[in-house]
C-alpha cells in the first residue's frame, strides 16, 4: 500500500485518479487543487508519492515539486501531465521529480507507475527520455560543459531506446542486460541531471553574490 | 467601438472632445480679457456706445459658440468658418469704433485675443494646415485694421500662426496616439480572450476527454471506440491551444534561441503528427532547420508513419524521436507492429516496387541525408533518418 497525494486543479480528474488508486489498494491521503495548498497539505499528510499535474490554477507544479521535496526529501514526485508541456516536464524533473506519465496513460499503467515510484524507481515515458537526452546534449554543447554531467555511451543507448517506445524489459533484451541494470542506467541519468541542476544553482548563487547574504 | 453615425464629423474621438472643451474655455477667458479692456478704455473711443454693442455681440456669439462646440453637430467647418467671419467682422469694425488715433496708437482691437478662438477651432478640425489657414485669416484682418504692418502686429500674426500650427500638430499627434492606444487595447483584449478560451478548454474539455479516453479504454467494446475518438480530439484540441500552427511559415520557431530568419523548428512541424497511436519525443529546445529542409524531413516522417498505419497491422503504435546532435539531425520512427523479414525491402526494390521506403530514401538523398531500416518479424520496424547540417546552402 502506498500513501499517495493527488495534485490537480480539475476536480473530476482528481477524484477519478484517486478512485483508481484506492481501488488498486492504495491510500490517497490527500488531494490538492493548487501549488500552495499542495505544499501545505503535503507537510501534514506526509505522502510517499505525490502525483503532480504541472498546469495548476495557482502556483506552478514545478515550484510545488521543489518545495515539497525540500521539506521532505524522502517523498517522491511523479509528474502526471498532458503531453506537449516539454519545458515544464524538464523543469519538474530537474527540481527533483523522478517520473513522468502522460495523462492518457491507462489505469494499470498509472497504478504500476505509482508503485514503482514508491520503490524509488524512475518512471520514464518516451517523451521524458527524449527531453533528458536533448538536455544532456545541450549541456555538452554549452560554453562550459560539466564533465560530471555527461552520459556514458550505454546510458545514451538506453535512453534512446526508451525514447523510441521500448519498455525497460525490451531494452534489457535488446542490450542483453538485466532489467535491474537498465533501471539503474535510467536512474543515473536523472541523478546526474538533478545534481547538475543543483551545481548550476549554487554556481549562479555564488556569481550573484547571494551566498554572502548573512 | 461604434462607427460614427452618418453625417457625423469624421475622427470623433475622446481626445477631440477634450480639445473642443479647451477651445470653449479659451474663448470665455479671452472674452473676459477683451471685455475688461473695452470697459476700461471705452471713454477714449470714438464711439463708446458702439463699443458696448460690439461687446454685447461678442458675449452673445461666445454663448452661441459654446453651445455649438459642445456637441458634435457644432464641430464642423461651416460653424468654424462662421466663427472666423464674425471675428474678422468685429476686428475690422474696431477701426471705426475705436477711432483712427486709438488704432494707430497701438491700443488693442476690441476682439484682441478673442480672435484666436476660431484659429484654435480650425486647428482642432483641420490639423496643422487648418490651424495655419485660420491664423492667416485672422492675422490678415488684424493687419487691415491697423492699416499698416507694424512690429507689434507682425508679432501678433506670428503668435496666431504659432498657436494654429502647434495646436493643429498636437491634435494630430494626440488623435494618432489615441488610435494606436485603441488598437493596442483591442489586440490585448483579443489575446486575453484567446488565453481565457485556452484556459477554459484546458480546465474543462481536455480533462473530460482524457477521462473518457481512460474509462472507455477500460470498459472496452464500443466504449473503446469512443475512447479512441476522445483521445484523438484531445490531442487535436491541445495542439490548437498550445502549439503555434505548423503553417506559421519561416521563422516560426521561438526567437530565444535565435534561428535564422528562414529557419523553422522541426519539432513544431512534427508535433502535428501526434495522436493516440503516435508519440513524438525530442529536446525541449527548438531544432532549427532551413524551412524547405524541415518541410522535406517532416514529409519523409509523415510518409514513414503512413507506412506504419498501412503495414504494421491493427493497433500498432509508433514513436518518433527527434535528436539534434549539432552536426546532424536524427529522426527515428519506430513501430511495434508486425515487422518484416530481412531482405524484404531489397527484394521489393529489385522487383521495381520501391513504395514508401523508396520515396523516403529518395527525399533524404536529395537533402544529402541517409535512411536506414531495421526490422524483424514480430519486432516492429525502425526507420532512422540522418540529415547532416551543412554550412551555407542547402539544395532542398
Amino acid at each position: 500500500m502506498v500513501r499517495v497525494m493527488v495534485v490537480d486543479d480539475h476536480p473530476i480528474w482528481r477524484e477519478g485518479v484517486a478512485r483508481d488508486l484506492t481501488e488498486a489498494g492504495h491510500q490517497v491521503v490527500a488531494t490538492a487543487g493548487d501549488g500552495p495548498a499542495a505544499v501545505r497539505i503535503a507537510a501534514a499528510a506526509r505522502p510517499e508519492v505525490v502525483l503532480m499535474d504541472l498546469q495548476l490554477a495557482a502556483g506552478s507544479g514545478v515550484g510545488a515539486t521543489r518545495e515539497i521535496l525540500a521539506a521532505d526529501p524522502s517523498a517522491r514526485v511523479l509528474v502526471l501531465s498532458a503531453s506537449g508541456e516539454d519545458a515544464d516536464v524538464l523543469a519538474a524533473v530537474k527540481a527533483g521529480a523522478t517520473g513522468y506519465l502522460v495523462k492518457s496513460a491507462g489505469r494499470a499503467e498509472l497504478v504500476a507507475a505509482v508503485e514503482r515510484t514508491a520503490r524509488g524507481e524512475a518512471v520514464f515515458s518516451p517523451g521524458l527520455a527524449g527531453l533528458v537526452l536533448g538536455e544532456f546534449r545541450k549541456m555538452a554543447a554549452g560554453t562550459r560543459p560539466d564533465p560530471t554531467a555527461q552520459l556514458t555511451e550505454r546510458e545514451v543507448e538506453v535512453l534512446r531506446l526508451v525514447a523510441k517506445g521500448l519498455t525497460a524489459r525490451q531494452v534489457a533484451d535488446r542490450l542483453v542486460l538485466s532489467h535491474r541494470t537498465v533501471q539503474n542506467h535510467v536512474q543515473n541519468t536523472l541523478r546526474k541531471l538533478q545534481l547538475h541542476n543543483r551545481v548550476e544553482l549554487t554556481r549562479y548563487a555564488i556569481e550573484q553574490g547571494l551566498d554572502t547574504g548573512d | 467601438m461604434t462607427p460614427p453615425a452618418p453625417g457625423a464629423p469624421a475622427g470623433r474621438t475622446r481626445v477631440k472632445t477634450q480639445l473642443w472643451r479647451a477651445v470653449v474655455a479659451f474663448r470665455v477667458a479671452a472674452l473676459a480679457y477683451a471685455g475688461a479692456l473695452t470697459l476700461r478704455g471705452r471713454d477714449d473711443f470714438a464711439h463708446p456706445d458702439a463699443a458696448l454693442v460690439a461687446l454685447a455681440a461678442m458675449v452673445g456669439w461666445t454663448a452661441l459658440m459654446t453651445a455649438a462646440n459642445s456637441r458634435d453637430r457644432g464641430r464642423v467647418w461651416p460653424v468654424v468658418v462662421a466663427d472666423h467671419a464674425v471675428c474678422i467682422g468685429l476686428t475690422l469694425a474696431s477701426a471705426a469704433i475705436q477711432g483712427r488715433d486709438q488704432v494707430e496708437a497701438g491700443v488693442p482691437t476690441l476682439t484682441t485675443s478673442w480672435a484666436a478662438s476660431p484659429v484654435l477651432g480650425s486647428a482642432v478640425l483641420g490639423g496643422l494646415l487648418g490651424g495655419a489657414a485660420g491664423a492667416l485669416a485672422q492675422g490678415a484682418a488684424s493687419v487691415v485694421t491697423r492699416g499698416q504692418l507694424t512690429t507689434a502686429t507682425a508679432g501678433n500674426v506670428v503668435l496666431l500662426l504659432l498657436a494654429g500650427t502647434v495646436g493643429g500638430y498636437v491634435v494630430r499627434l494626440a488623435v494618432d496616439a489615441e488610435r494606436r492606444l485603441a488598437e493596442a487595447v483591442r489586440l490585448e483584449a483579443a489575446t486575453r480572450e484567446r488565453e481565457r478560451l485556452a484556459r477554459g478548454i484546458h480546465d474543462g474539455v481536455l480533462q473530460v476527454l482524457a477521462l473518457v479516453q481512460r474509462r472507455g479504454a477500460e470498459i472496452g467494446g464500443p466504449a473503446a471506440e469512443l475512447a479512441r475518438l476522445a483521445g484523438e480530439q484531445e490531442v487535436a484540441l491541445r495542439g490548437l491551444i498550445t502549439a503555434p500552427p505548423p503553417t506559421g511559415g519561416p521563422g516560426a520557431g521561438p526567437a530565444a534561441t535565435g534561428p535564422q530568419p528562414q529557419e523553422i523548428d522541426l519539432r513544431a512541424l512534427l508535433a502535428a503528427q501526434r495522436s493516440t497511436a503516435v508519440t513524438v519525443s525530442g529536446p525541449a529546445e527548438p531544432v532549427p532547420l532551413p524551412a524547405p529542409v524541415a518541410a522535406e524531413l517532416a514529409a519523409a516522417v509523415r510518409a514513414a508513419l503512413d507506412n506504419v498505419a498501412r503495414h504494421a497491422g491493427p493497433g500498432a503504435r509508433a514513436w518518433v524521436l527527434v535528436e539534434d546532435l549539432g552536426s546532424e539531425v536524427v529522426v527515428s520512427v519506430r513501430d511495434d507492429g508486425a515487422g518484416m523479414p530481412p531482405g524484404r525491402l531489397e527484394q521489393a526494390a529489385a522487383e521495381g516496387r520501391l513504395g514508401v521506403a523508396g520515396s523516403v530514401r529518395g527525399r533524404l538523398a536529395d537533402l544529402g541525408g541517409t535512411m536506414a531500416v531495421e526490422s524483424a518479424p514480430g519486432e516492429g520496424t525502425e526507420v532512422e533518418l540522418r540529415l547532416p547540417r551543412r554550412e551555407g546552402g542547402w539544395s532542398g
